[in-house]
Order: structure tokens, then C-alpha cells, then sequence
């Protein structure tokens, strides 16, 4: 998979953009504001549909402007596509070649995404729903069906609380019980897979970065089972497990009128030699963390599938220090993957950039390229 | 100024499902050109269909028999009266009589349980599934439902209803499409045929 150009038209503030991207590392320089996170944000939001910030759909769309359109050219399995996305009226269109595309997996097929932001430095000190939405973008950048499985599940679980609040009797809550119950035992068995895969990744990934001999275990089980438990569990055994735990509240869920067990109320865990690091974790540490886990997603993904994802960095260097920028430079620049970065200092991502890179000024919602710094 | 009555004809054409404005005025003016019989005859069309077509009142399915009576399905003494299948809509029931492999009796539910929609078992036509049940001798229920979050939920409702009442309850099976390739199957369907593939 090869990214060889971007388009935007009217895509935050972004008016009409195009980008050519390098093989190898892409940088946008820029001062905050100017729009630099806006052309990541528009190929993430092409490789996956989903906004990269919490947003609305119309927040995608430049003030004063009824449609954006994000399109990009790419190279996949060794012809070239074009994937369009065109945002409007709170729906979003996706086009393969200029033709509407017939499912999301059509879609998605072959491409695939690993975006790293300052907000996911924040992940390990933040709240569990930070951690989850962490956890679930990596499962479906690894698993494409997991989009509609978590939507399904998101849904039967709306369909319920509806019902405790309206005070339903149990004979209508029970079938949502079962839906919800198999749905959620699907969630589960996927952030299982992503984390025993990913997991050791990650040790191993962190090691690698802080040599500190600090041992970084990532897990999450649902409540009520250890993480023993959970991995000898199938997933018909999970699906009664949540059913159990769905029963067994159902009176204090009618009381408060939410579903209090489930995925959904999951925590992913990050400890350093056994002990959490939300509470134990110096500020470094929590970021060669998660650095250490985002290139354990890469690893893994390229493992995987035997193709690289492309990564796109938004201002991370600028939140790292030295030495862990140098270490992540280092690695880009080893793992001959395509990025896409953002930088507002040049000198702090020159070693990731090579000789083949392709530098862009973005200012006031422009990208003008300019020659190597 | 175009007339009132060709005014009144748009607005009535572009309250239909998937017609808008522009197309009810071309639909409008095609049937003001074309000879009088076209419009007469579906005009007269159109009134038979909400004076003569009602529920089959064992089934509810649609016929066009007397009020009370029931439908061709249910009358035909050719079909097998051990097997009912239930179905969410009308369209789904003659989708499966296209296949002319089921000759048992069929129940339309007219739906499916969605709370975010306000649909609960009473919005159904569950009730009268019960009492047809418990009125005539079926061994076997098969659920039609749709295979989407809320098609599931009802088959599991009818399920639990239905299981004690010691009959058999099947549910239709999910996976490839037939005649399909299998580089087309989306990832859910196939996924889904995986788990649940079968010895040779």
C-alpha cells in the first residue's frame, strides 16, 4: 500500500489543498492553527470514516460551507485507486474510483492506518473511556469487521437502556439481554485477540525504548474475571458470563436506568512492573508507554498482513523528550514505513525525513511545498 | 398559472417514498398527456387496493378476500400444516415463496422489537402468533427474522416464548451467498460462515 497524493476541498480549514505525497516521509510544517492537523485528520478520516478528534460530521466541513471532499490516490496490491469521502448534511459518502462504494469493506480493503496524536500521550493518565477508544481504534485498524460488531453492540445496548428507562418488564428486557450478550462476548473476543497479540508487542516495544528494566504488561478483563479466567474463557463461556452479570444487576440497572456491566464499561489496564501506571507512572514513562504501543500496533499490523501501515504522527515530537524523540525518529526511519507528519519545529523530525522526503508549509489553510531545510 | 387540479395531483405524487418535486411534475404532466385510460385505470387501481386488500386475519398476510376470511396461503390444502414460518414483512414472505422450496404456513409480524423505535412485542402481531399456536397443531417454527441486531432480538424473544411451549424452533441459517464468489462475501458474512462451517 502506497499513499501517492491527497486532496481536500473545504475540509475544516482547509479550502483546497493538494498534497504529493513522498514514498517516504511527508512533512507539514507549520505554526498551531494553520491547518497542519487538519491534512492528517483528512486521511485518517479517508482511511477509516471516523473523525480522528471527537467531533461532529459537520464540524468537518469549512465555516460557511455545506460539503466537504477528501480524496486521495493510492496504491493498492499494485494498481492505483482513488478513495474519495464526501462529507455533507451529517452524512459522509464513500466513493472507490468516483463510485459509491457498496459496503465499508469494500471500502477499507487493503488500507490501513496508524495515527498518533498528542492526545493519546494523555491516554494513560486520562479516563477508561480515553483508554477503550485507544483500544478499539487499534482492533479495527487490525480487524475491519469490528466497525459493524461494535456498532451492533452500541446499538443493542441503546436499544436496552431505552427500555430500563421506560421501566420494561423483564419479559422485554430478557431477548436484549441475549442480543447484548452475544454481541458483547464478539467485543470482547476481538480486544482479547488485539491484546495478545499486541500485548507482548508492547513489553517488548518498551523495553526497547526506556531501558529502565521496567516491565510494561497492557491487559483488560471484564469485571468479575481475572485475566486467567479470561483467556481460558470461549466465547460462548463469555457470552453466559455477561449474561449472568447482565441478570444479576438488572435490578439496580432498572434503578438507574443504564446497562452497569459489559465492554463498555472496560478498562484497558497499563501497569510497569505490576503496579498501574495511571497512578505510578512518571510523565515519561507514560509516553514511551504509549509510543512502545504504537509501534506495537505497526509491528503487529505488518506481521499480520506483510504490508506496512501508513503512519501519520501529528506534532508528537514537540511532546517527547530527546532522547524518546530520537528513538522514534530512529525507528521511522528504520522501518522504511510512509509517514505523514506534522511538525512545528523542522529540526526536530529531520532525522525521520531522509533525502527523499517531501516538505510542505502549511499556512492559513494552504500547503505550499518547499525544498528540504 | 398552472390549475389547481394538476397542482394538487404533484403535491399528492411527491408525498410518495423516493419522489420528489421534479419527478412528480413529470409524473403528473406523462399522465395528463397520455390517453385517459392510463390515469382512469390508476385511479381505479389505486382504490381497489385500500377498499378490497386487507390482513389475512390468520396469517396477516395481504389478501383480498372478505373481511374475516383468510388468505390463499392459509386456504391452500396442498402446504404443510406441521411447519409455520415467521417472518418481520410481507416482502420477506414472498421473497422465500420465490424459492418454492417452503410449502408450510407462514405468520407476518408486521416488524421487528426495536425500542429505539418504540416497537415492543405488543406493536406485533405476536400475540396472534400465540393463539394460532396453541389452536393448531405445528411442530416446527422457523424464525425468519432479519440478521441484524433487531431481527436477532425478536428470535430470541419468540425463542423463549415459543421453546416451552414444546415446539421446535429453528432459525435460518447465515453465511455465504450461493452462486456468489468469496473474494465479494463482506467481512461479517464470512466471518460468520467461518464459524459456523460444517464437516464434509
Amino acid at each position: 500500500m502506497k499513499l501517492l497524493s491527497l486532496t481536500c476541498e473545504r475540509f475544516r480549514n482547509l479550502g483546497a489543498v493538494t498534497l504529493d505525497a513522498s514514498a517516504g516521509t511527508t512533512v507539514a510544517v507549520g505554526e498551531n492553527g494553520q491547518g497542519k492537523t487538519n491534512l492528517l485528520e483528512a486521511l485518517y478520516f479517508l482511511a477509516t470514516l471516523k473523525p480522528l478528534r471527537a467531533s461532529k460530521l459537520v464540524e468537518l466541513v469549512q465555516w460557511g460551507q455545506t460539503q466537504a471532499r477528501v480524496s486521495a490516490r493510492f496504491v493498492l496490491g499494485g494498481a492505483e485507486r482513488e478513495l474519495s469521502v464526501v462529507v455533507g448534511d451529517g452524512t459522509r459518502t464513500a466513493l472507490v474510483d468516483g463510485k459509491k462504494a457498496s459496503s465499508f469493506e469494500g471500502y477499507f480493503g487493503g488500507v490501513s492506518v496508524v495515527a498518533f496524536t498528542p492526545d493519546d500521550l494523555q491516554v494513560v493518565k486520562g479516563g477508561p473511556d480515553g483508554r477503550r477508544a485507544f483500544l478499539d481504534r487499534a482492533v479495527f485498524n487490525r480487524a475491519p469487521a469490528y466497525l459493524q460488531e461494535s456498532r451492533d453492540y452500541a446499538r443493542a445496548l441503546k436499544s436496552r437502556n431505552r427500555l430500563l428507562k421506560s421501566q420494561a418488564p423483564a419479559a422485554h428486557l430478557a431477548p436484549w439481554d441475549d442480543t447484548l450478550a452475544r454481541l458483547g462476548a464478539r467485543v470482547w473476543a476481538r480486544r482479547r485477540a488485539l491484546l495478545l497479540e499486541v500485548g507482548p508487542r508492547t513489553s517488548e516495544a518498551f523495553e526497547r525504548i526506556s531501558r529502565s528494566g521496567l516491565e510494561a504488561h497492557v491487559w483488560s478483563a471484564p469485571s468479575g474475571l481475572d485475566l486467567l479466567e479470561f483467556r481460558a474463557k470461549s466465547e460462548d463461556e463469555l457470552q453466559q458470563h455477561l449474561l449472568r452479570a447482565l441478570d444479576e444487576r438488572r435490578g439496580r440497572d432498572l434503578e438507574r436506568g443504564f446497562t452497569s456491566s459489559g465492554p463498555h464499561t472496560d478498562d484497558l489496564t497499563l501497569e510497569l512492573d505490576g503496579r498501574p501506571a495511571k497512578a505510578f507512572a512518571s510523565q515519561g514513562q507514560a509516553r514511551a508507554l504509549v509510543l512502545a504501543w504504537k509501534v506495537a500496533e505497526i509491528e503487529n499490523l505488518q506481521a499480520a498482513s506483510g504490508v506496512l501501515p501508513l503512519l501519520l504522527l501529528d506534532d508528537v515530537s514537540s511532546e517527547l523528550d530527546p532522547e524518546r524523540n530520537a528513538f522514534l525518529m530512529g525507528y521511522l526511519k528504520a522501518s522504511g514505513a510512509q509517514v505523514v507528519l506534522t511538525t512545528t519545529d523542522e529540526r526536530l523530525v529531520r532525522d525521520a525525513a531522509g533525502t527523499q522526503a517531501r516538505w510542505y508549509r502549511v499556512r492559513g489553510g494552504t500547503a505550499e511545498p518547499y525544498s528540504s531545510p | 398559472m398552472t390549475p389547481d387540479a394538476l397542482n394538487r395531483l404533484v403535491a399528492q405524487l411527491a408525498k410518495l417514498p423516493g419522489i420528489g418535486e421534479k419527478t412528480a411534475q413529470r409524473l403528473a404532466f406523462h399522465l395528463l398527456r397520455a390517453p385517459p385510460e392510463l390515469a382512469r385505470g390508476l385511479a381505479q387501481s389505486l382504490t381497489e387496493v385500500v377498499d378490497r386488500v386487507r390482513l389475512c386475519s390468520r396469517c396477516f398476510s395481504l389478501t383480498e378476500g372478505e373481511a374475516g376470511a383468510p388468505c390463499g396461503f392459509c386456504t391452500d390444502t396442498r402446504r404443510d400444516d406441521r411447519v409455520l414460518c415467521v417472518v418481520e414483512g410481507i416482502a420477506d414472505e414472498l421473497a422465500l415463496e420465490r424459492t418454492r422450496e417452503f410449502r408450510g404456513r407462514y405468520h407476518v409480524l408486521h416488524g421487528a422489537l426495536s425500542p429505539l423505535e418504540g416497537i415492543g412485542p405488543d406493536q406485533l402481531r405476536i400475540r396472534e402468533l400465540l393463539v394460532r399456536l396453541q389452536g393448531q397443531a405445528f411442530e416446527e417454527v422457523i424464525v425468519a427474522t432479519n440478521p441484524d441486531v433487531e431481527g436477532e432480538a425478536t428470535a430470541l424473544y419468540l425463542t423463549r416464548l415459543l421453546k416451552p411451549m414444546g415446539l421446535k424452533v429453528t432459525r435460518l441459517a447465515q453465511g455465504l451467498p450461493m452462486g456468489g464468489d468469496l473474494e465479494y462475501a463482506d467481512q461479517a458474512t464470512l466471518a460468520r460462515a467461518l464459524s459456523a462451517r460444517r464437516d464434509l
